[in-house]
């Protein structure tokens, strides 16, 4: 019989052993009989000889060695059994439960999906990246320091070397969200990564149908109007239908040919982004983008490098290997006679490899330390939910005192006592992260949501997978061992504690009441802890909301624009041609009525910027003055629209034409830092370090400071460019409404004078100027958001403790109050005699929470906006709010005690 | 069982056999005894054939040892 058999068999196997045993007493008892022994008597010796029959069939069972799982099972029953028969423990043990893994769960499944988990590619451990991949865009000069962007021709010469490397791979670092069109129907927004010829073969992604992107398509310029589509785009646009291959997919206003379906599951290098086109860089020219020069340039660096290692190469020798050939290929772009200054830059650059198999991810760069800093507050919750059922099950404890007894003396040994009490946590802690792995399924999608506003999902995949149960498993044997371990322990009578020991085996009472207080003692001390940090989220985050942004959030529209299908010109002087379209979109939205104000921009807020250094003729570069300037392109009506006011000079105007003087609006930040005591209008500038076209641009306005791209920034200087004077199309279009205006109204008739201007020109979503500064700080918000709840239910879960056990000394010593009272003490003096007891608590919680608290929040120093980590406000809201809270939690027993009627307390004794 | 140079506790018999039934060394089936009664049987496996054998074995050269050495130390006492 195997043990699976055994373990079904059971109820046969416990007759065959009653049978058994039955039969050898029977024959004994025969036998002595037969020797002339009255029946009684050889019954009686029998016994003796034998011994207890239950003993040795429990011996015989153990020796069949299934015993342990055929217990668990008796345990398990047994387990529910118990749990049923006291709902309200049950119910409330399993909530906690619940939203303490659950919570701990969502938190790692954020983790997990952004930080941990690799690339489904072949081998990603060979992969190492080019950069930590924490930069994004393009990069024209050489980088001071860790290089995180590369340019074609560095990708290019990099490969002809002889590395440790097997195959390099580039793929470009912004993934552009553009238009495309299948066959000539209506253009769909579509991602669209452009790659080299080596891309999949690096990294080691099969095609699912056709073939990927190859190293022919990758050869010249132009070379190869190919795409590879990803799984999930050809099975949303095609329904899986293998003819797609070959079909014509029209890219903005270029034709390219479906050559393939790349594996299901693949969505690009990037986590949290998903493409679903993946092009050759030999395409980049074809494909547009605003200020995009191409693979020509050698200090157009804007594409990540990926390399795999050959097998067997040693990382670190790659790394050094690596930095030499980058400063040899690097010089070598730099002509025959470098300047000085470039010769300094690459001194110093250099190249750092990391690990690449986990993709790169601009989440990482921004929530990684939220996530961990989230991480700790849920796992400081579970510890708290922790004491919590830790103290109502010595309280259980005590209530089945007696079926403890009674099980002891039928023989059951003290390590079984102790399994079957630790059977019955596990089954919690089960119960628990079953319906909290369920709870955190929904809950980090809801986080996600959170943390990045916005018209699109982030497309992640949350949904649980091998590390997420695994992780949820260990948290749940973890819980169950941490609450279940002492109350077991307690409730078979092992001491094992000495500290604790006052008292054996009757007294255990005591010692119940000394770890009880103990677990109260800490849950305090954890809450405190708990609700300073929520206290300091929540202060950072009004600091945040308060900062002077410098622009009217209020009432302003955000349209984003595409204009890659309208087939503008671009680079020839007929560019001009968009900035008409431009100004015609903004004649004809300016009547509308409702509309107070409209301008296209570069930028608007929170969308990333364009900066450089600019140097002021005769006036020489200073400390103050030598920092990065954040330019911006904007129409005319931009300034009203957002509401930033001009101090002196003028605006943009009708004026300022192509062929006028290049003009400039600058704030006042760069005007007194540059013009400490004069004024800057008229004066004249260029941009660059040393820059190329000197004294270029005229100041013709100096507006008031503003936040440009984040809340957080420091004071910026900015200045402010016409479109007209800067051909190009800016897609971000903002219109000012006045208080009161139909919004819906509005965004409608935009449409349409957009549409009738250009219909061409799509507009891919439209969203506030509010909504943009609130997205800005979506993450401080939902982490102020979330300490605080976990804050909240940390002391909510203290209360019910300290109210417990309060309840239960109180009901214990119902007769002393009773004859306190006959003898004369007053009631509040009882009153107070509990409320001592509960500020003994408080005090020794604060006492070690708050010590704790002060060392641990510099941690969080980096997440804090203009606020100390030893914040008093905060600090003191938490104590307060413990103080407070612990107390009203106790005043309800006390208020009890006091209402004893003494008759009645001496009589119940 | 019946002599009573080798008594074994009969409290251990049955915890005994049935740890060599689950290592497969003995086998048993449910027979009519003598008295008409329905009774176990334990009957030697072949592996616990085998493995009676190579145990008895092994208890031959320890006692043959045991054997050996007494013997010469009796000799030395003589």
């Amino acid at each position: 019989m195997s043990w699976l058999q055994r373990l079904f068999a059971r109820r046969r196997m416990e007759r065959d052993l009653d049978k058994e045993i039955q039969f050898h007493v029977e024959s004994q008892v025969s036998d002595k009989e037969r020797s002339g022994i009255s029946e009684i008597e050889a019954r009686r010796l029998t016994r003796l000889e034998f011994g207890g029959t239950e003993q040795i069939k429990e011996d015989c069972r153990q020796s069949r060695g299934t015993m342990w799982l055929e217990s668990l099972v008796q345990d398990v029953r047994y387990g529910l059994r118990q749990l049923r028969k006291s709902p309200g423990f049950t119910f409330i043990a399993i909530l906690s439960l619940t939203l303490g893994i659950g919570a701990n769960t969502a938190i790692f499944t954020l983790l997990n999906a952004i930080l941990l988990r690799p690339l489904p590619v072949q081998k990603p451990s060979e992969l190492l990246l080019f950069g930590d991949g924490q930069s994004q865009g393009s990069m024209s000069s050489i980088p001071d320091g860790n290089t995180k962007l590369f340019s074609y021709s560095f990708f290019r010469d990099f490969r002809q070397k002889d590395t440790s490397f097997s195959g390099i791979a580039a793929v470009d670092s912004s993934q552009s969200a553009t238009k495309a069109s299948i066959g000539g129907a209506a253009y769909q927004t579509a991602h669209v990564d452009l790659v080299s010829g080596s891309y999949f073969s690096v990294l080691g992604v099969p095609a699912f149908l056709g073939r990927t992107i190859g190293e022919s398509d990758d050869g010249t310029d132009g070379a190869g109007p190919v795409a590879v589509a990803s799984y999930s785009w050809f099975q949303r646009q095609f329904n899986g239908d293998p003819s797609a291959l070959g079909k014509t997919i029209r890219i903005q206003s270029h034709d390219y040919t479906l050559v393939g379906v790349a594996r299901p599951g693949f969505y690009g290098y990037t986590v949290g982004q998903s493409t679903d086109l993946w092009i050759p860089l030999s395409m980049e020219k074809a494909f547009s983008r605003p200020g995009w020069n191409g693979l020509g340039d050698r200090f157009f660096q804007s594409l990540y490098l990926i390399g795999r290692l050959k097998p067997g190469a040693n990382p670190t020798q790659a790394n050094a290997e690596t930095n030499v050939l980058f400063k040899q290929i690097l010089g070598s772009y730099l002509g025959p006679q470098p300047s000085q200054k470039h010769l300094d830059e690459l001194a110093h650059a250099s190249v750092q490899l990391t690990p690449g198999g986990r993709g790169v991810s601009y989440l990482r760069y921004a929530f990684s330390v939220p996530l961990e800093i989230l991480m700790a507050i849920v796992a400081l919750v579970l510890l708290i939910a922790c004491a919590n059922i830790a103290n109502m099950l010595l309280a259980r404890g005590v209530a089945r005192t007696r079926e403890v007894a009674m099980r002891m003396a039928l023989g059951a040994s003290r390590r079984r006592i102790v399994l079957q009490l630790l059977t019955e946590s596990l089954l919690l802690a089960f119960l628990g992260a079953a319906a909290g792995v369920a709870l955190a399924w929904k809950a980090s999608a809801v986080l996600l949501s959170m943390a990045t506003p916005g018209p699109n999902p982030v497309p992640l995949n949350l949904t649980p997978d091998m590390p997420v149960l695994g992780f949820t498993l260990g948290a749940a044997v973890i819980t169950a061992l941490l609450f279940g371990m002492l109350p077991a322990f307690q409730a078979a009578g092992l001491e094992f504690t000495p500290a604790l020991k006052d008292g054996r085996g009757s007294s255990s009472s005591t010692t119940r009441g000394a770890l009880a207080r103990s677990l109260i003692v800490g849950q305090i001390a954890l809450s405190v802890v708990l609700l300073v940090v929520a206290g300091l989220f929540v202060r950072s985050l009004i600091n945040l909301s308060d900062v002077e942004t410098g622009f009217d959030k209020h009432n302003v529209l955000i349209f984003s624009l595409d204009s890659s299908t309208a087939n503008l010109p671009r680079g020839t002087p007929e560019e001009i041609r968009s900035v008409q379209l431009q100004e015609q979109i903004e004649d004809r939205v300016q009547n509308i009525p409702g509309v107070k104000a409209d301008g296209f921009a570069f930028f608007t807020f929170n969308q990333g910027g364009w900066t450089d250094e600019v140097l002021f003729q005769g006036i020489p570069r200073t400390q103050s003055n030598g920092g990065e300037v954040f330019f911006n392109i904007t129409g005319k009506g931009y300034f009203p629209t957002m509401g930033i006011q001009l101090i002196a000079g003028r605006l943009f105007n009708a004026q300022d034409t192509q062929m006028s003087n290049k003009v400039a609006v600058i704030n006042e930040t760069m005007a007194r830092r540059f013009f400490p005591n004069g004024s800057a209008i008229g004066r004249r500038f260029g941009i660059g370090e040393t820059p190329d076209h000197p004294g270029e641009k005229e100041v013709i306005g100096v507006v008031k400071d503003a936040k440009y791209s984040t809340l957080t920034e420091g004071t910026l200087m900015a200045a402010y460019f016409p479109c007209t004077q800067n051909p190009g199309f800016y897609g971000n279009f903002a219109v000012r409404y006045a208080l009161g205006a139909n919004r819906q109204e509005i965004v409608s008739r935009t449409r349409r004078a957009i549409a009738e201007v250009n219909s061409n020109i799509l507009v891919n979503n439209v969203g506030s100027l509010e909504e943009q500064a609130d997205g800005s700080i979506a993450t401080q918000s939902l982490v102020a958001r979330l300490s605080s709840f976990f804050g909240i239910i940390a002391v909510f879960l203290g209360c019910i403790g300290i109210y417990g056990l309060l309840s239960y000394s109180v009901a214990r010593r119902t007769s002393e109050f009773g004859v306190r009272l006959a003898l004369g003490a007053r009631s509040h003096m009882l009153l107070w005699m509990i409320l001592q007891e509960c500020i003994l608590l408080l005090v020794l919680g604060l006492a070690l929470g708050v010590p704790v608290a002060l060392s641990s929040t510099r941690i969080l120093k980096s997440q804090l906006y203009e606020l100390s980590p030893l914040d008093p406000t905060a600090i003191s809201i938490a104590i307060a709010a413990v103080s407070v809270m612990t107390i009203a939690a106790a005043w309800l027993p006390a208020r009890r005690a006091t209402k004893i009627d003494p008759m009645q307390a001496l009589r119940t004794e | 069982m019946s002599r009573e140079a080798l008594q074994v506790q009969q409290e251990s018999l049955y915890p005994a056999l049935h740890r060599l039934e689950y290592k497969k060394l003995l086998a048993s089936n449910w027979e009519l005894s003598e008295t008409g009664r329905e009774a176990k049987f334990y009957e030697l496996t072949a592996n616990g054939r085998a493995h009676l054998k190579a145990e008895t074995e092994n208890w031959k050269r320890l006692t043959d040892v045991v054997g050996l050495i007494l013997k010469g130390t009796l000799e030395g006492f003589s």
